[in-house]
């Protein structure tokens, strides 16, 4: 795979690569983070982006475009982390809509959300939100047509593919199927989040 | 040391941009206007990121508690220091007890003001700089309000009185031009949309916060599947929603998103963002990144022979 490893200018300060899957985003991400040329270095889905000082361009582009493969690490060996969660009521406020809509119980609902095991593949938008994947394939929710304001830390959500975990309190346009009591992210911690991308997840119903 | 009386709007601390933490979706806050906030702590003999109050759309007063060197850029609008105008762009000299007043701007949207040495603040991530949804750096987290006390990094004496230069006074009007380049999905946008994006004369939203504001008054058409997985935005990214009205991110932005990123505003032109404010209007000028950072280099090196001069 990866013969076709370009980086592509997305700004004039800016280059990206495609790739095929998170896991070689993240994998790609972490070897170019950890040469400290770039000012930073920031994985999408499918994409890792390279932000540069402007009077590095030149070192910057020859130093990607001698990238050839991307090594992705065969397993993850970091333990499943398992996260606590209310679902529905006041904590997930569209559990009820999503079940209608997927025609299940609320208890069938918790049932197949608790019996998977996840995978964060990507944190990103605000602060430690965590993209995580594994959501069997009936789930096909859309976003809210008009996002909450506000929503509390720790809310969960799910949209598409995915779960989605609000570390912070903020604007959000997931509906909303629980909330975790666990902090995510403390900003004043020596750790500050307790999800990385490549960890597995598996929920568990309170 | 100063007493904030009215914190006007919103007003924040800012230093330097938060780098190198978007991958844990922290974003860069800082400035939403660095050169105006560089500019203003030449005058106190600072480094250019050294911690300023950034001021959205004046309305600032504060009392002043020790003596202290202070200078004030940005956006345009009547100063006063004890109900005496005083000019943008040169050190004040103030003792205890004089009263600093920053009127609402008639152009321009952010005015910084700086104190010799910085203004104290708690660092995270690298930074001091306040971002305001997370509610981490600067002064607790927040936007100041009446009766916060900021003092300065140390007590080192400024007697110097300095004045920015006439010619690298940037001087703000209701309209922007903003050199862009392309960006990611660049070639999804229909031949006419891009026509209208680099030759139309956009009007800035009422949303004009430090997260983006939007540009109105031509839709634009983007062939989008809305299956985008989500990518790496950065502040200068151009996104274009379902609406086709375009967003720009700033300082503030979020870290990734899902919606097609159409242009960028060009580094050398993105401080100017930080003084759109609602209702002015904005065109785009299409450069290579080639070009666009030439104009950067060219741009440094004239505020660098006054921004790196003396101290």
């Amino acid at each position: 795979m990866s013969a076709n490893l370009k980086p592509v200018r997305i700004a004039d300060d800016v280059f990206e690569f495609r790739v095929e899957t998170s896991r070689h985003a993240q994998a790609l991400a972490n070897e170019l983070r950890s040469a400290t040329i770039a000012e930073d270095v920031v994985a999408g889905l499918d994409r890792v982006a390279i932000r540069f000082a402007p009077d590095r361009a030149k070192q910057v582009e020859a130093w990607l475009l001698e990238i050839q493969s991307i090594q992705v690490a065969e397993k993850t060996d970091l333990p499943v982390i398992e996260i606590p969660v209310q679902y529905g009521g006041e904590f997930g406020p569209d559990l009820t809509s999503i079940c209608e809509a997927m025609d299940l119980s609320e208890q069938a609902f918790i049932e197949l959300h608790t019996e998977t095991e996840y995978l964060v593949e990507m944190i990103g938008f605000t602060p430690g939100f965590s993209y995580i994947s594994g959501l069997p394939d009936a789930f096909k929710i859309p976003r809210l047509g008009t996002p909450r304001s506000r929503v509390p830390a720790g809310s969960i959500g799910i949209s598409a593919a995915f779960t989605g975990i609000y570390a912070l309190a903020g604007p959000g346009g997931w509906p909303l199927i629980g909330r975790t009591q666990d902090t995510l992210f403390d900003p004043n911690a020596l750790e500050p989040f307790r999800l990385h991308p490549g960890q597995r997840v598996k929920f568990k119903a309170v | 040391m100063l007493r904030i009386m009215k914190a006007g709007l919103q007003s924040t601390l800012q230093s330097a941009p938060r780098l190198g933490h978007r991958h844990l979706g922290i974003p860069y806050a800082g400035p939403a206007d660095p050169l105006s906030m560089a500019l203003a702590n030449r005058l106190v003999g600072n480094s250019s990121e050294a911690p300023c109050i950034e001021i959205t759309f004046g309305g600032f007063e504060a009392e002043v508690l020790a003596e202290c060197a202070v200078a004030s850029t940005g956006a345009a609008g009547h100063l006063f220091v004890s109900n005496e105008e005083r000019t943008p762009h040169s050190t004040w000299h103030l003792r205890k007890g004089d009263k600093i007043k920053i009127d609402v701007p008639e152009v321009g949207a952010r005015t910084y003001l700086a104190i010799r040495s910085g203004f104290k603040a708690r660092a995270l991530f690298g930074s001091t700089s306040t971002y305001l949804p997370a509610a981490f750096g600067g002064h607790e987290g927040r936007a100041l309000q009446a009766d916060d006390v900021l003092a300065s990094n140390g007590a080192a004496a400024f007697n110097e009185t300095l004045q920015t230069p006439e010619t690298l006074r940037p001087t703000f009007t209701h309209a922007f031009a903003l050199r862009t380049c392309s960006s990611g999905e660049s070639d999804l946008l229909a031949p006419e949309s891009r026509a209208a994006l680099f030759g139309e004369t956009f009007s800035a939203g009422r949303q004009a916060t430090r997260m983006g504001l939007s540009l109105e008054g031509h839709t634009l058409s983007v062939a989008s599947d809305g299956k985008m997985k989500s990518a790496p935005v950065f502040p200068g990214t151009i996104q274009c929603p379902p609406s086709g009205t375009p967003i720009v991110l700033l300082c503030d932005a979020q870290t990734t998103g899902g919606y097609p990123r159409i242009a960028a505003i060009a580094r050398c032109d993105r401080h100017l963002l930080g003084q759109i404010r609602p209702g002015d209007q904005v065109t785009l000028l299409h450069r290579t990144p080639e070009a666009a950072l030439n104009d950067f280099a060219e741009k440094q090196a004239l505020f660098d022979t006054w921004l790196l001069s003396g101290g």
